[in-house]
């Protein structure tokens, strides 16, 4: 009895993460995400990651985080970085501010994801000028490797800056099959964004 | 027992680095194939990675600037021995180069940007063939071997002398300890020594080339500046370059320009620093080495670099680099500083759109409305540029 007990408590310890971990996304069904008050609506299941990449943000996956991921950032303060530090002391991440312009979100994205995953090969595509979550907002393409990996990745984001807080919402996927087959189920999120007021 | 952990202790840890004089260049055979099972491994091991590292993205394809390196290559070790190099540029904007045992070269661009000059970017490349042609990789792996081996049969040793108990059980363990620590501290004092036999081996190429020796301490007293200037910027104490730790792999930046400039002033041998090819054959280059640093999120080191880049003439190319890195941080004081290094580049080149561009941004950012002004000029000038639209939206 005292052993079931023992081993009960060893299971449930160890089943907490598996809990916290991934969790189902249905679809049709408005939901809140990253901590924040912006909502979305997705027109397919998703998959949504325990593991955060910051304090503001979470990741949906459809078949895992390296072949397609969308990422929330729910409202980053003023000197806040994107997502987590990597090596705060050695590589620093940058940090936005509430004085950014709409084109700064691009080029902090950029070194963001530079420093983050120590490759060179990351470059902003393309930036226009959209309208995200009721506000003027910056949308931008952008591809990347990562080290050691010679897989092209490709990705689109849009932005916008409100009430000094940034949010964000980005998609990428390897370029080859996985960013053209769920490139559009990312714009149907980001077309049903909306921030509860 | 004691006396044959003192011998062992003695033979790995190795003697405190000497002030050598400078070798005579070694005997050079041409064509060197790998002898011996460790060095044909070792050779077979690299020969694939070279394989997979020739197609990889980072490395950069220009065969004009490919070419100036490997005849900066040549002149330095001379034509026999630079011909066996394969050499890779790679965009990482550390400064950095590395040699395979088996003649692949890796030049980061961050040692580009640094080197200034043909006759340090020489030293560098030199002090790497050294590594290449002292077969250093061969010796460190057999090296750490045997100091594996070493550290794991004492602890064996001492795993036996705990086991059998007794008196002396305490000491075996502590000396079984000892030679462990001193075994896995001889590695990194081995690789030490290595970095200093090629440093000795670059200074020997140097004498035979038409290069200025003293290139080469002035690399790291400004390798010491940058990474002061890049810790007081990240509020961190910096690097301590009186001591090396237990776990470096290269002498501290002081020790080396310490002991390279004493060999530089013994040798005294005048030389050429063969700057104005190196500006040539970078140029086309400098930009992006300037823009992909700016990224890197370092303002004091960068902003410490383009200063010694430019010395007492800031060039526009320099202005610009100094512009976008301030406009980056964006404190209000780097905004008003920006708009100022913006303004000197367009009073120089009034065609420069992309300082336009960032004039405006700068202008806008702090609130000022002649950003508007500066950011139509842009688009007059580049109406087909990537961000023409969203540019527009904002002085909407």
């Amino acid at each position: 009895m005292k052993r079931t007990l023992w081993l009960g408590a060893i299971l449930l310890t160890t089943a907490q993460p598996a809990l916290a971990s991934n969790t189902l996304i249905v679809a049709q069904a408005p939901v809140a995400v990253a901590k924040s008050p912006m909502t979305v609506t997705p027109d397919r299941e998703w998959n949504k990651m325990g593991a955060r990449p910051g304090r503001n943000s979470e990741s949906w996956t459809i078949d895992g985080d390296g072949l397609n991921e969308v990422t929330f950032y729910g409202g980053i303060e003023a000197d806040r970085t994107l997502f987590r530090e990597v090596s705060k002391r050695t590589m620093p991440l940058p940090r936005f501010s509430a004085t950014m312009l709409l084109t700064d979100i691009p080029a902090l994205f950029e070194a963001s994801y530079r420093i983050a995953l120590n490759t060179p090969v990351m470059k902003i595509d393309t930036v226009a000028p959209t309208t995200f979550l009721g506000h003027k907002a910056v949308q931008f393409a952008f591809t990347y490797s990562r080290v050691d990996e010679e897989v092209r990745r490709r990705g689109d984001a849009v932005a916008a800056i409100i009430g000094g807080k940034l949010f964000m919402i980005t998609f990428d996927a390897p370029d080859i099959f996985y960013y053209q087959r769920d490139v559009a189920a990312y714009r149907a999120i980001v077309a049903t964004a909306a921030i509860a007021r | 027992m004691a006396v044959a952990v003192a011998v062992a202790v003695a033979m790995l840890t190795g003697a405190a680095a000497q002030a050598e004089p400078i070798p005579n260049l070694p005997p050079y055979g041409g064509a060197y194939q790998p002898q011996g099972v460790d060095e044909r491994g070792l050779w077979m091991e690299f020969d694939e990675i070279e394989r997979s590292f020739r197609d990889s993205t980072v490395v950069i394809n220009d065969a004009s600037l490919k070419a100036y390196i490997q005849q900066v290559m040549c002149r330095m070790v001379g034509t026999a021995r630079c011909e066996t190099v394969r050499l890779y540029i790679v965009r990482n904007t550390s400064f950095n180069a590395s040699m395979g045992p088996n003649g692949m070269m890796i030049v980061h661009t961050g040692l580009l940007l640094r080197a200034r000059d043909e006759a340090k970017l020489a030293a560098v490349l030199g002090h790497e063939f050294a590594h290449f042609e002292l077969r250093h990789s061969l010796l460190r792996f057999k090296h750490s071997r045997t100091a594996g081996d070493i550290a794991a049969w004492a602890g064996v040793a001492g795993a036996g002398a705990w086991a059998l108990g007794g008196r002396g059980a305490y000491n075996s363990v502590r000396m079984a300890q000892s030679v462990q620590n001193a075994a896995i501290g001889s590695t990194y004092a081995h690789t030490r020594d290595q970095e200093r036999q090629a440093d000795l081996l670059s200074m020997a190429y140097l004498r035979a080339s038409a290069y200025d020796p003293h290139c080469f301490p002035d690399i790291w007293d400004r390798l010491m500046d940058e990474a002061d200037a890049t810790a007081q910027g990240r509020r961190q104490r910096s690097t301590r370059y009186d001591r090396v730790s237990f776990f470096a792999d290269h002498p501290t930046d002081l020790e080396r320009a310490t002991t390279l400039r004493g060999l530089a002033v013994a040798m005294n041998k005048p030389g050429e620093d063969g700057k104005a090819r190196y500006d040539t054959a970078l140029a086309g280059w400098r930009a992006q080495l300037f823009a992909d640093q700016i990224k890197r999120n370092d303002f004091e080191g960068t902003d410490y670099l383009l200063g010694q880049l430019a010395g007492a003439q800031w060039s526009t190319d320099l202005l610009f680099a100094r512009g976008e890195l301030y406009r980056t941080r964006g404190h209000p004081r780097d905004l008003a500083a920006a708009v100022g290094f913006y303004r000197d580049v367009v009073a120089r080149d009034p065609t420069h759109a992309e300082a336009y561009r960032g004039l405006g941004l700068a202008q806008l950012r702090s609130h000022d409305a002649a950003g508007a002004e500066a950011l139509r000029t842009y688009l007059t000038m580049k109406p087909a540029a990537d961000d023409a639209a969203m540019i527009s939206m904002l002085i909407q």
